[in-house]
């Protein structure tokens, strides 16, 4: 069994067992949310009412706290440390120092961390509880290329192998006497020396894949059996095509207003 | 029919499986230069290899599907910037088409290259910062006049990278540079929109910078990209051309 890389926590909740397009056009349809309502409140309201409350349900909502703790915190203290001293107009609400912040600096960031909390809260949701390659075989189901849907489970797969032979080119080019640490000049100099061989030894592997894939009827004409299938319900496939419909409203209302306002 | 044919023709099972190689590539190349603790990405490596060796169409396919399976298991990110990676891998096989990856150009070009480009920066870059406190755009000449010094240290400095640095690589590297300013044009948007102009690197110091010279949300983005973004494509394009320079002949005629 080859080990792969994902964010894929396994388990088995609702949300787990759920048809994969299901949750991706549920992802989908939150994370535009935060972008369509004109509150900057909203994409909070969203994580914490909706992808947090699913999260406990897919009993995966510690990791995805963490994660997205961690994947936000830089951005927001970014956001708020730039936004918020370098506005440069507007109602001065107190001073730094010789800095002034602004209320409308401090709005834009508190609303503009809202929107990374919910892309992120959202997509983590989907990937945390779908199989990577369960995704792409619901995928090819629509209609996806079977080539596309290849790239992307074959990929995910190697990457492993690929961190490993990186490693070891690391360490073979040190014990050479290649100085990967020190001053700029001499990290800067190590690039070659490191990324050449790694790539060159990779597209070597190329020819040998194309050979074994094919040797196994990858061009073959007709449909293909998949091995592991999801399950999906009648229930579901009727909560699609709700959430399509809410997509679509969400899109003209926001294009809607859009019209309105710029008359 | 013909571009049905051309997208076609750009897709083998030998490309298919490069595409996923080189997928890697660019995740493994960039936590390298992560280790490296260089101040490039350098994550398009791969990218611009599949343009180089498969056309504009396989690297575009390549760059969107790399952005996002990276999204998928390590970054969340970088899902959102696909089409940018998609625009730079399709304009690695445009240019690849011109042969900017098999022909060697004379040093003195390389550096020409070096010098107009650090030039434009900052003329850009000063532009920019000026345009948005005064509200008219400047005028090259004047601007040029007013900070003479600047701009002839930075032209030498243009001029020695080309010359040491770029070398043979001169039309690559120049295709790199102009895949870099279309990739900072075009991933502003999203950077500023969906991240609120952020990114919670060491680049976000550029746009405080620019947001204190008075600049606005967008503008910062982009003069961040413009200063960070062709760059870092033109060194991944000059890592291509050696790359290209090294493959066994047999590799290259497919």
């Amino acid at each position: 069994m080859t080990t792969s890389i994902s964010l894929y926590i396994p388990g088995d909740s609702g949300l787990h067992r759920l048809y994969p397009i299901t949750k991706l056009l549920l992802a989908l349809a939150l994370t535009l949310g935060g972008f369509i309502f004109p509150v900057t409140w909203a994409s909070y309201v969203i994580f914490l009412g909706i992808i947090l409350p699913i999260s406990i349900w897919g009993g995966i909502w510690k990791q995805m706290v963490w994660a997205v703790w961690k994947i936000v915190l830089p951005f927001a203290i970014s956001i708020f440390l730039i936004q918020g001293l370098f506005w440069g107009s507007g109602t001065v609400l107190f001073y730094i120092g010789p800095l002034s912040v602004e209320k409308d600096g401090i709005a834009f960031a508190f609303a503009s961390v809202g929107r990374i909390l919910l892309v992120i809260g959202s997509f983590l949701m989907l990937a945390m509880t779908t199989r990577p390659d369960l995704l792409m075989n619901a995928l090819a189901k629509l209609g996806i290329p079977g080539a596309i849907t290849y790239i992307v489970v074959t990929t995910i797969q190697i990457i492993p192998r690929f961190q490993a032979k990186a490693a070891t080119i690391i360490d073979a080019q040190r014990s050479r006497g290649l100085k990967t640490e020190g001053n700029f000049l001499q990290r800067a100099r190590s690039l070659t020396p490191l990324v050449l061989p790694l790539v060159l030894s990779s597209l070597v592997d190329v020819e040998e894949r194309a050979i074994a894939i094919e040797a196994r009827a990858f061009n073959a004409p007709g449909p293909k059996t998949i091995l592991i299938d999801s399950v999906d319900t009648q229930n579901q496939r009727i909560a699609r095509y709700i959430m399509v419909i809410i997509i679509i409203l969400m899109i003209g209302l926001r294009l809607w207003w859009l019209l309105t306002s710029a008359n | 029919m013909s571009i049905i044919n051309s997208i076609k023709k750009d897709f083998t099972t030998r490309t298919l499986v490069l595409i996923s190689v080189a997928i890697v590539i660019n995740i493994a190349v960039g936590q390298l230069i992560f280790t490296l603790k260089l101040p490039i990405y350098l994550d398009s490596i791969g990218t611009v290899l599949v343009g180089a060796l498969a056309g504009p169409w396989a690297g575009a396919l390549t760059g969107a599907l790399a952005d996002i399976i990276w999204g998928l298991t390590i970054n969340p990110t970088v899902f959102w910037f696909f089409y940018v990676a998609a625009v730079i891998g399709a304009m690695a096989g445009i240019a690849a088409k011109m042969g900017v990856f098999e022909r060697s150009s004379p040093r003195w070009l390389s550096a020409l290259i070096g010098g107009i480009f650090f030039y434009g920066l900052t003329l850009f870059i000063l532009s920019l910062t000026s345009f948005s406190r005064e509200g008219l755009i400047p005028n090259a000449i004047d601007l040029t006049r007013q900070n003479a010094l600047v701009f002839i240290i930075v032209l030498f400095i243009g001029l020695a990278m080309g010359y040491f640095f770029l070398q043979k690589a001169g039309y690559a590297g120049f295709a790199g540079l102009i895949t870099g300013v279309v990739a900072a044009i075009i991933s502003a948007p999203t950077a500023a929109i969906v991240y609120g102009g952020v990114t919670g690197a060491g680049t976000d110091l550029l746009v405080a910078a620019f947001r204190a010279s008075g600049a606005g949300i967008l503008a910062s983005t982009m003069a961040q990209g413009a200063v960070s973004d062709p760059f870092d494509k033109m060194v991944s394009f000059l890592i291509v051309w050696l790359i290209i320079q090294a493959l066994p002949a047999r590799f290259k005629a497919r």
